[in-house]
């Protein structure tokens, strides 16, 4: 199971790797922004990716949209602060299946990850 | 059956199943007999076909007899003759072995040999009196016959006419009696089949009447259940479709909870409409859409619900609302994989905010009580003491203030420049102390007050927050008061465990310590204060005169002090949570170098660094920017400088400054030195350590005001 790390928080990306690399999942690549994003996500294919939604150059909404489009059936999960519901529930429309509040434990992460993995292993 | 599950319908498909076999058995056996029964009718018209040809043959040979004397005979008659005993000779064999023979139309007609020995005997005795006959037809009719042959076939035909007669008779009546036996079996088969498929029916007509019944009795029941739950529960229940819409059946709470007598059927959106933002309406409708139509983990997207805490306002009667906080949580319900509605739990969760309300208030209520304890820890105890005392004033002067129940521009207006100007000075107290707390909250009064003055119109009521503002600074005044009079207990506390030199019994009848005793009672006295002296260690007598002189001399001093500046007033120290009387406590030893130890220690106020500081400004020992960058250390170090008074007059007692000065230069011209440790509100300890008299001054030893600064 491949997964892509995108956050523009060097320390939620190192934490995100460190605790679902432990769980078990092959960290293909980190992102810092959305274009990054994209890119490695046709480089490398993931399988599950965790977005976050405010980031630099394109923001998460847009990057789940191309990411969507390369990878129809990836499991995106959003990682993102809840400031603001509506824009969560759109990115949610735009085609990621769950949705997790930072801050995070890192048995909340590998909880939803868990299901979101279910979810690619039997789809 | 045949890889399908058919569930409940089983039985049903069975039993319908049976019944078709049941009428398709009937119709094959009735269509499989009818066709016999049309075959043997068959048979039964040859079999009477027969006896009449055995007629026709006999009337055909006389025939052909009489006409043989006429000069014009009958050509048709032997032709006639021929026809008939060969339709009956076929007809006979086919019915002896099965073979074909002519219908009744002249058609061939196939014939199965007859399977009954009745009849198979009637045809044995037939064909033997018919193939005698038959050979004299043969004989008359050959070419060139003549009138023996003809006179023999009539003598034949005489004989056999009435036997074949009768056997054919007897073969048709045999032939009847076979149809009608098939006929009687074929009736009894349709009853058997049609009374087998009546039965299965009844069954299935009993069967599924009592399926049907205790599948209503079921539903009934289950319909029962949920009516219960639906009138108990105290959950607002019920199912949303994609519209947003209500479903008609939902718990009875629910109405009550949004504040409709009907929801069944309402849009929630319409009725949460009045309660929440447009913003939280939008994002509600979204979320709900979301669960409705999109691939998304309900679990992960619960966090992002917005009705997960709705304040709504009903109001049961005009003017009479209630307010209420609501939880609303969806959850999927499938059909075929496919998301048809939202199952929707409303909670009413208004006792668990209030609690959280309650249980925040309560924490910044301690944080800001321990701020308070830490502000209060800071301040000067008898500038506390004095700040209280004028804090209470100051309200009582608000309150009765407010009370004055005048109305007009001009009384509101003195009013509130009133209590102002007594809540300025307030707050400007409450800060220079350093509560701060208290100072925000005069700050918020003054704020109203300002409000108060530029409104247009006033009335008395306008005034309510202002009330309400002055009876929350009483609260917190009484919490200050308690907090003090705690942490004076607390102090208390710690001087109880603090270790003191034992004190001998008989050291205090000493008459030293009596005269000791009695010159502190006296300052005591005029002081307005209670002090009680205790004394441990020496007899002062035995020591060399100059040392004792010393010892009588500086220990008078630091009585004097002691009661002037550290013993408080016994209300004061009840505040505190000390004793009323102020304690004394002195101790003379030998220490190991053989000189001499005193200590001297009172559990007044300490010293105040402050206090000294002002003094040394005053006095001018301390320039302005000295006196600020200066050292607890350095300005406690001054109460032993001539001329430095912390007293604001001069008196009896004290207050010229001049005392610990002279305590230093005696106990430094002996070559001793003297320590002092405090602790602002608690004690004030001096030890003075002077040297064995034969030993020579110290001049490096004798530094004064070697002090531990304890705070």
């Amino acid at each position: 199971m491949k997964l892509l790390i995108v956050d523009d928080s060097n320390i939620i990306r190192s934490k995100i790797a460190r605790a679902l690399g432990a769980y078990g999942l092959e960290v293909v690549g980190l992102a810092a922004n959305g274009k990054d994003a994209v890119a490695r996500a046709a480089a490398t294919r993931p399988d599950v990716v965790t977005m976050d939604l405010t980031m630099p150059e394109m923001d998460g909404i847009e990057c789940i949209r191309e990411i969507r489009k390369l990878r129809p059936k990836v499991q995106i999960l959003v990682v993102s602060a809840l400031a603001d519901k509506a824009t969560a529930i759109q990115a949610l429309k735009e085609g990621a299946q769950g949705f997790l509040c930072k801050p995070f434990t890192e048995q909340e992460l590998t909880e939803a990850i868990g299901e979101l993995i279910e979810e690619a292993q039997n789809g | 059956m045949f890889g399908i599950d058919l569930g409940k319908y089983r039985t049903l498909v069975v039993s319908i199943f049976l019944f078709l076999l049941f009428d398709l058995g009937v119709l094959v056996l009735n269509f499989v007999i009818s066709s016999q029964i049309a075959h043997d009718a068959e048979a039964v018209n040859l079999a009477g076909r027969q006896r009449m040809l055995s007629q026709r043959t006999a009337k055909a040979a006389l025939q052909i007899e009489k006409q043989a004397a006429s000069d014009t005979p009958d050509r048709k008659l032997p032709a006639e003759l021929a026809n008939a005993a060969e339709i009956f000779d076929r007809t006979l064999r086919a019915f002896m072995q099965g073979g074909e023979t002519v219908s009744g139309s002249g058609s061939p007609l196939a014939l199965a040999p007859l399977d009954d020995a009745e009849a198979q005997a009637i045809l044995q005795r037939a064909a033997a009196v018919w193939t005698p006959y038959r050979q004299a037809m043969q004989a008359a009719l050959a070419p060139g016959a003549n009138a023996d042959a003809v006179a023999a076939l009539v003598q034949r035909a005489e004989a056999a006419n009435l036997e074949l007669l009768g056997l054919m008779n007897d073969l048709t009546t045999r032939m009847e009696s076979i149809a009608a036996s098939k006929a009687k079996n074929l009736r009894m088969v349709q009853v058997g089949g049609i009374t087998l498929a009546t039965i299965n029916f009844v069954i299935i007509l009993v069967h599924f009447i009592g399926h049907l019944r205790r599948a209503d009795r079921d539903l009934e029941h289950a319909r029962k259940q949920t009516d219960d739950i639906l009138k108990t529960t105290q959950e607002g229940l019920f199912l949303l479709d994609p519209d947003y819409r209500i479903g008609s059946q939902h718990s009875r709470a629910l109405g009550g909870m949004l504040g409709s007598e009907k929801p069944g059927g309402a849009s929630l959106i319409d009725l949460l409409r009045p309660a929440v933002s447009q913003k939280t309406l939008d994002t509600a409708r979204e979320y709900i859409d979301l669960l409705l139509k999109h691939d998304v983990k309900e679990r992960l997207v619960a966090s992002l619900n917005p009705l997960d805490r709705v304040e709504i306002n009903l109001s049961s009667a005009p003017g009479d609302t209630s307010q209420r906080y609501l939880k609303f949580a969806f959850n999927r319900v499938t059909e075929n994989k496919r998301v048809t509605h939202l199952l929707v739990t409303a909670n009413d969760i208004t006792k668990r905010v209030e609690l959280e309300r309650d249980l925040k208030e309560s924490e910044e209520r301690s944080a800001s009580q321990m701020s308070m304890l830490v502000e209060l820890l800071r301040v000067d105890p008898a500038a506390m003491q004095e700040f209280l005392s004028g804090a209470g004033s100051a309200l009582e002067h608000m309150n009765s203030l407010l009370k004055d129940q005048t109305e007009g521009r001009e009384a509101h207006s003195t009013r509130i420049n009133g209590i102002y100007r007594v809540a300025h000075r307030l707050k400007g107290d409450a800060a220079a102390l350093g509560l701060t707390s208290l100072a925000a909250n005069v700050h918020g009064l003054e704020s109203l007050l300002t409000e108060l003055r530029e409104r247009a119109t006033l009335t008395g009521e306008n005034f309510l927050p202002v009330t309400v503002r002055v009876k929350s600074l009483f609260a917190d005044l009484e919490s200050i008061q308690n907090v003090v009079a705690r942490v004076a207990q607390m102090r208390s506390t710690v001087l109880v465990e603090a270790p003191r030199p034992a004190v001998d019994a008989d050291a205090q009848a000493l008459a030293f310590v009596q005269q000791w005793r009695a010159f502190a009672h006296q300052i005591a006295q005029r002081r307005h204060k209670q002090v009680e002296l205790s004394y441990g260690g020496l007899d002062l007598a035995e020591l060399p005169a100059v040392q004792r002189e010393t010892i009588l001399s500086v220990v008078n001093q630091f009585i004097r002090n002691a009661i002037v500046h550290g013993i408080e007033t016994p209300d004061e120290r009840r505040l505190r949570g000390k004793p009323v009387a102020g304690r004394l406590a002195v101790y003379v030893m030998r220490n190991e170098e053989g000189g001499l130890a005193l200590s001297f220690r009172d559990d007044g106020q300490g010293i105040s660094v402050e206090g000294i500081r002002q003094a040394a400004l005053k006095s001018g020992r301390l320039a302005p920017e000295r006196a600020h960058t200066a050292t607890d250390r350095e300005l406690i170090g001054l109460i032993f400088e001539p001329g430095l008074s912390t007293q604001g007059s001069a008196d009896e007692d004290a207050g010229r400054g001049a005392g610990l000065d002279a305590v230093k230069e005696m106990v430094v011209g002996q070559g001793g030195r003297i320590r002092i440790g405090t602790t602002r509100g608690e004690y004030c300890h001096f030890r003075v350590a002077l040297p064995a008299p034969a030993e020579q001054p110290d001049v490096a030893a004798a530094q004064p005001a070697n002090q531990e600064i304890q705070t």
